[in-house]
């Protein structure tokens, strides 16, 4: 992928659609062992909902669309963490109708800033903000054909990383050798969309 | 549970049906879980907002009117409203001199709060500003005040920023008089017994038969200590004493007392707690203005009260002075 406009968003929005509801099982599961269990209904209603929105040409409102939509559905704090990225991404997107693939990186890498500020969360806790930093450093530079299966290494990676270590951030940090065992269900979640998203990376 | 409703899950829609049709001067519904003025935004005034969940009434919705709020965001019993019920209460709220958030300190609340202001920022170019109630002395200490939960001091905050507005300062000028009106303000409450979220059906948290709890917060959050019931006198002088320790009051201090039911409580008691408040502050000098004694900031059927104080200068008092309405609050 060369460039990113608004169909491309859909169609991936689309895939990710898809991906999140297999994986919903896997992820209620997952948050189950530390939490309230609804992750896998949070990521699969909010991604249903933003492939459903109308996207406006101009990319960056086409973001806010999605941001809105995934809102609109899942208000726990991990929906309004992925609608707080989309909103950083609308921000830096806003003017432009197509994206050259080399400012991916630095979308997302708002995203990553703008979670972190709005969860006051921080690297290396054992949370979704660690998979998003790992992603960012494996695309930045890269080639455009090489982005995604990068980011979904990365993404794989950051589970390895963290298994034995224990949540520091949000519910989990209240259990601190169970959390250790775990994969961090967040950290899983973003694993299952990026893996969604490139779908030849999988 | 032993509640007047019909279907649980049709409370917050119903009650704000009702609320409506009760007092039309003051509130409409132009959107679902949306408060705002039925005459619309003031053209050129700063609009102020507040929102968080429903079950404790007045607070939020209640206090949109004149010389309060210009519109509020209602969510579920103890819930926040989504952002998107945010966003589009700033829309109602804006007259086209931006939007002031006035609203208690809660995590949700705050997230969903700084998502509606950046959707109203990208899609109507509306500047939004933020203050936070953070007046519950006991959710964090001294050195953590900015961590403090919001609790009946919004109200003061609401009516001060609101006669601000009404002035037609700009956007800055409302917020820092709001933001100071928010730093004046110091509450401490107590609770007698739990409150029943409609939907769960029981008690959030049990408490015995003669026992009371000191510090608890609006949402059955654990307080400083569990104990049995103490007398008014020992309450209250506990509770000031909190208060002073965290805000000291001298000779000549001007200040406002608010001494509010947190649902259950008769007005009955909440004077006999007056009683000896005023007498605290007669002790010390202080002179106690417009002291407020009633149901302002409640928690569903929760027994016991809140003591909040907010110390006054002469900007603060003028404003807490000028006229405001809605149906729980007159001045003027």
């Amino acid at each position: 992928m060369a460039t990113l406009d608004s169909a491309r968003l859909k169609a991936a929005l689309q895939r990710v659609a898809e991906g999140a509801a297999a994986a919903a099982a896997e992820l209620n599961a997952a948050d189950g062992q530390l939490g309230d269990g609804d992750l896998g209904i949070t990521v699969s209603k909010g991604f249903a909902a933003a492939a459903e929105a109308d996207l406006p040409s101009d990319l960056g409102m086409a973001f806010l669309e999605c941001s809105k939509a995934f809102q609109r559905v899942s208000s726990s704090s991990y929906g309004t963490l992925v609608a707080t990225g989309f909103m950083a991404a609308a921000k830096s997107a806003k003017g432009s109708e197509s994206l050259d693939a080399s400012a991916i990186p630095a979308l997302v890498a708002a995203a990553r800033d703008a979670m972190m500020a709005r969860g006051k969360g921080e690297l290396g806790a054992k949370s979704v903000l660690d998979s998003l930093d790992a992603c960012v450093r494996a695309i930045e530079g890269a080639d455009s054909a090489e982005m995604g299966t990068k980011a979904v290494a990365a993404a794989r990676q950051t589970l390895q990383d963290f298994k034995g270590k224990p949540c520091k951030l949000g519910r989990a940090r209240m259990f601190t050798e169970k959390s250790a065992e775990l994969d961090d269900p967040g950290q899983l979640a973003f694993l299952r969309i990026v893996e969604a998203a490139v779908p030849a990376a999988k | 549970m032993k509640k007047i409703l019909n279907n649980p899950a049709d409370y917050v829609e119903e009650m704000l049906e009702g609320f409506v049709a009760a007092h039309p001067e003051f509130y409409a519904q132009p959107e679902r879980r949306v408060i705002a003025r039925p005459e619309g935004a003031t053209s050129g005034k700063v609009g102020i907002v507040s929102g968080g969940g429903s079950g404790h009434l007045p607070v939020f919705a209640g206090y949109v009117g004149p010389g309060f709020l210009d519109a509020c965001a209602v969510g579920d019993v103890f819930a926040s409203p989504s952002a998107e019920q945010m966003a589009s209460a700033i829309r109602h709220a804006d007259g086209g001199a931006g939007v002031l958030r006035l609203y208690g300190n809660y995590g949700g609340d705050v997230m969903n709060f700084d998502m509606a202001g950046e959707m109203v920022d990208m899609e109507n170019d509306i500047r939004t500003t933020t203050v936070l109630l953070a007046d519950d002395i006991v959710s964090a200490g001294k050195d953590e005040a900015e961590k403090r939960r919001g609790v009946a001091g919004m109200i003061y905050a609401f009516k001060i920023a609101g006669a601000c507005a009404d002035t037609k300062a700009d956007l800055d000028e409302v917020t820092r008089v709001a933001q100071k009106a928010a730093d004046a303000c110091r509450s401490i409450g107590m609770a007698l017994t739990p409150c029943i979220v409609p939907q769960a059906g029981k008690a959030n948290f049990e408490l015995g038969e003669n026992e009371m709890e000191m510090g608890m917060g609006i949402h059955g959050e654990p307080g400083i200590w569990r104990d049995a019931l103490r007398p008014a006198d020992q309450i209250v002088d506990e509770m000031i004493d909190r208060i002073l320790a965290d805000h000291p009051f001298s000779k000549g201090d001007r200040l406002s007392v608010l001494v509010n039911s947190l649902g259950a409580t008769p007005l009955e008691e909440l004077y006999i707690m007056y009683r000896k408040v005023k007498q605290r502050f007669d002790d010390i000098g202080a002179e106690i203005v417009m002291p407020l004694v009633g149901r302002y900031a409640t928690s569903m059927e929760m027994t016991g009260a809140t003591i909040t104080t907010i110390a006054l200068d002469e900007e603060l008092e003028r404003y807490l002075k000028a006229p405001a309405a809605c149906a729980y609050w007159r001045v003027g």
